[in-house]
């Protein structure tokens, strides 16, 4: 059993052909492998590792891209198999543009990532007015709401937000981690946001420690 | 003794990007049309930014000498040079362009079907920067049938791509006679055109999800590009001061495709355009590509390119690192940073003394921002900061 999930590991993190992990990955289940420990031991375990590489500078982001989409189109795969096992949703993610901005790659990676790590993302889109952040949060009970833009004249938007959660009385319920071009670490700290992300992997993985803290 | 005759600011710029010492040292910029738009609100003299014309009335509907109005010239009115002076007119675009057309729109955006058979996306209140950062809905390339159709217009031998009054001999004295600033041919990269064609996502993940079809779109547009430009390129050879590759091939955490890929797919071409513009004695050849370009610095100088710019700081780019790394491999242009230069004061001095006067005696450096100037930049700012240039500008 073990061999076989350090192969699919492995074929992520060496960025394989799709239609072989595949064929793996439904051998593990012909198998009865647990979902939870295809998901958790082979496919998270490669994509952190892709991460790690990205971060290292080893990989970028054409690797980024491909592995995240191999990975969302294996758990895609798993949906339609587990009627009989319950697939275990993540933390909630809230998670949109603000307003004034339309432009969302910087998110679409981030949220391709943050589910295959095992997040439930909750996109709203782009160009959000800032009540509809507080409203899916408060409808959700969400711990995490992310924040994209992409220009320096919209990253104040980042601020509004976040004065309409201490508004709402729910700041401190929320962590709130900023990211995309204009952001920085020191302009979360001025807008007092919990944690800015450089990049996509590194959202991830503040998303994770708040998570386990 | 001979008279000191001062150099044009063509001759400036030729001289930097050969390595050469120049009289006084130029300074390049590129502006985005909002920041001149909000300029003009807050003080900038319209009257001084003006470019007027004579010419025959509009599209020759009147035989009329008639001044009118061809745009704005804010480089003169600050003393800098525009990078893309004087430029060869061939069109690199598809040929016949797709129709532009409002697809739909309700009371916040607008969908439209571009020239290049995109469908994008802008708000409708902010029309003037939706040009600088559109959001795209659709790209026209998705799959090899797609692909197939859309070569049809990238056809270099369409006699639409020069322009109908192209005479040889008329295009080489227009360019010998040209002073403002550079003359350029601008070219779209193996990178920048996939993504025009794909999207980031798709064009990213191509080399991994259809290999094939990655080969035959970059074989494809090398031969569109030399061939295209092959006529302009051996009529005006060295007259053509300067390359303008654009690529945008790089993020913040490095490039957008792996030095592998490019290695292995991107770099055999990029040799090929470059030695045949070498050939032609055309060898300043500048790559514009936003984000962290570092870890394909090496591979870029293989490639046969020769100047950078951007090169932006918020990217981890260092000019000063670069020129001391590689010598005189390429020259330089730009990577003063835009987040330090908006605040004025301090911070925007800071910034310009730290680079300006190490880069300008180890040569091959063109001051300016780390791209196009932002609109976050107040038009008294921008003075400020250009005043202040000025001072390292002169030997």
């Amino acid at each position: 059993m073990e061999d076989l999930l350090d192969e699919i590991r492995e074929l992520i993190v060496e960025l394989g052909d799709s239609n072989k992990i595949k064929r793996l990955v439904n051998e593990a289940l012909t198998r009865k492998i647990p979902l939870s420990k295809i998901i958790g031991d082979s496919l998270r375990r490669g994509l952190e590792e892709v991460g790690r590489k990205y971060e290292s500078g080893e990989y970028f982001l054409s690797e980024l891209l491909y592995a995240g989409s191999l990975m969302n189109g294996i758990l895609q795969m798993l949906k339609s198999h587990s009627r009989n096992q319950k697939m275990e949703s993540g933390e909630v993610i809230v998670l949109g543009t603000v307003r004034g901005d339309i432009h969302d790659i910087g998110k679409n990676i981030f949220k391709m990532l943050a589910q295959a790590a095992g997040f439930e993302v909750i996109d709203l889109g782009v160009d959000l007015e800032p009540e509809i952040f507080v409203e899916k949060l408060k409808e959700t009970n969400a711990k995490i709401l992310g924040l994209s833009a992409l220009l320096t004249t919209t990253r104040l938007e980042m601020k509004t937000v976040i004065d309409r959660l201490n508004q709402a009385g729910i700041r401190n319920k929320v962590k709130v981690l900023i990211g995309g071009n204009a952001v920085t670490k020191e302009f979360a700290k001025e807008i007092r946001a919990d944690g800015a992300a450089l990049d996509a992997v590194e959202g991830v993985e503040i998303c994770k420690r708040w998570v386990s803290s | 003794m001979g008279e000191f005759m001062m150099m044009t600011p063509r001759e400036r710029i030729k001289a930097v990007i050969n390595f050469k010492k120049p009289d006084v040292l130029p300074w390049i910029e590129i502006s985005y049309d909002e920041t001149i738009i909000k300029w003009l609100k807050e003080g900038l003299p319209a009257d001084k930014v003006t470019a007027i014309e004579w010419d025959i009335a509009r599209e020759g509907r009147l035989l009329l000498n008639w001044p009118h109005v061809r745009g704005f010239d804010l480089y003169s009115y600050f003393g800098c040079q525009y990078m893309l002076g004087c430029y060869v007119p061939i069109d690199i675009g598809p040929i016949p362009r797709f129709k532009r057309s409002v697809l739909r729109e309700n009371e916040r955006y607008v969908d439209l079907r571009t020239e290049t058979g995109a469908i994008a996306r802008r708000i409708k209140s902010a029309e003037y920067t939706w040009y600088s950062m559109p959001m795209f809905l659709e790209f026209p390339v998705k799959d090899r049938k797609t692909w197939e159709d859309y070569k049809t217009r990238l056809n270099p031998e369409d006699p639409r791509r020069y322009p109908k009054d192209w005479h040889k001999d008329a295009y080489i004295e227009a360019f010998e006679q040209y002073q403002a600033a550079n003359t350029v041919l601008t070219l779209t990269g193996f990178y920048g055109f996939g993504t025009q064609l794909m999207g980031i996502e798709n064009f990213s993940t191509l080399y991994y999800k259809d290999i094939e079809l990655m080969i035959d779109m970059i074989e494809h547009w090398e031969y569109f590009t030399i061939e295209t430009i092959r006529y302009a390129v051996e009529t005006l050879k060295d007259r053509i001061d300067m390359i303008y590759w654009w690529e945008d091939m790089a993020e913040k955490h490095g490039p957008c495709i792996s030095p592998k890929i490019f290695k292995e797919l991107f770099l055999p071409h990029y040799k090929n355009v470059t030695r045949f513009l070498n050939k032609n004695k055309v060898d300043r050849i500048l790559i514009d590509s936003d984000g962290n370009i570092n870890p394909i610095l090496d591979l870029l100088s293989e490639a046969g390119i020769t100047g950078l710019w951007p090169l932006e700081v918020n990217a981890g780019i260092n000019a000063i690192d670069i020129r001391r790394k590689y010598g005189n491999k390429f020259f330089l242009t730009g990577n003063l940073d835009k987040r330090e230069l908006v605040k004025g004061g301090g911070p925007m001095k800071k910034e310009i003394d730290s680079k300006v006067p190490i880069l300008k005696e180890l040569g091959g450096y063109i001051p300016g921002i780390d791209h196009l100037i932002p609109a976050e930049f107040t038009y008294q700012k921008f003075k400020e900061y250009s005043d202040y240039l000025k001072k390292y500008l002169s030997y």
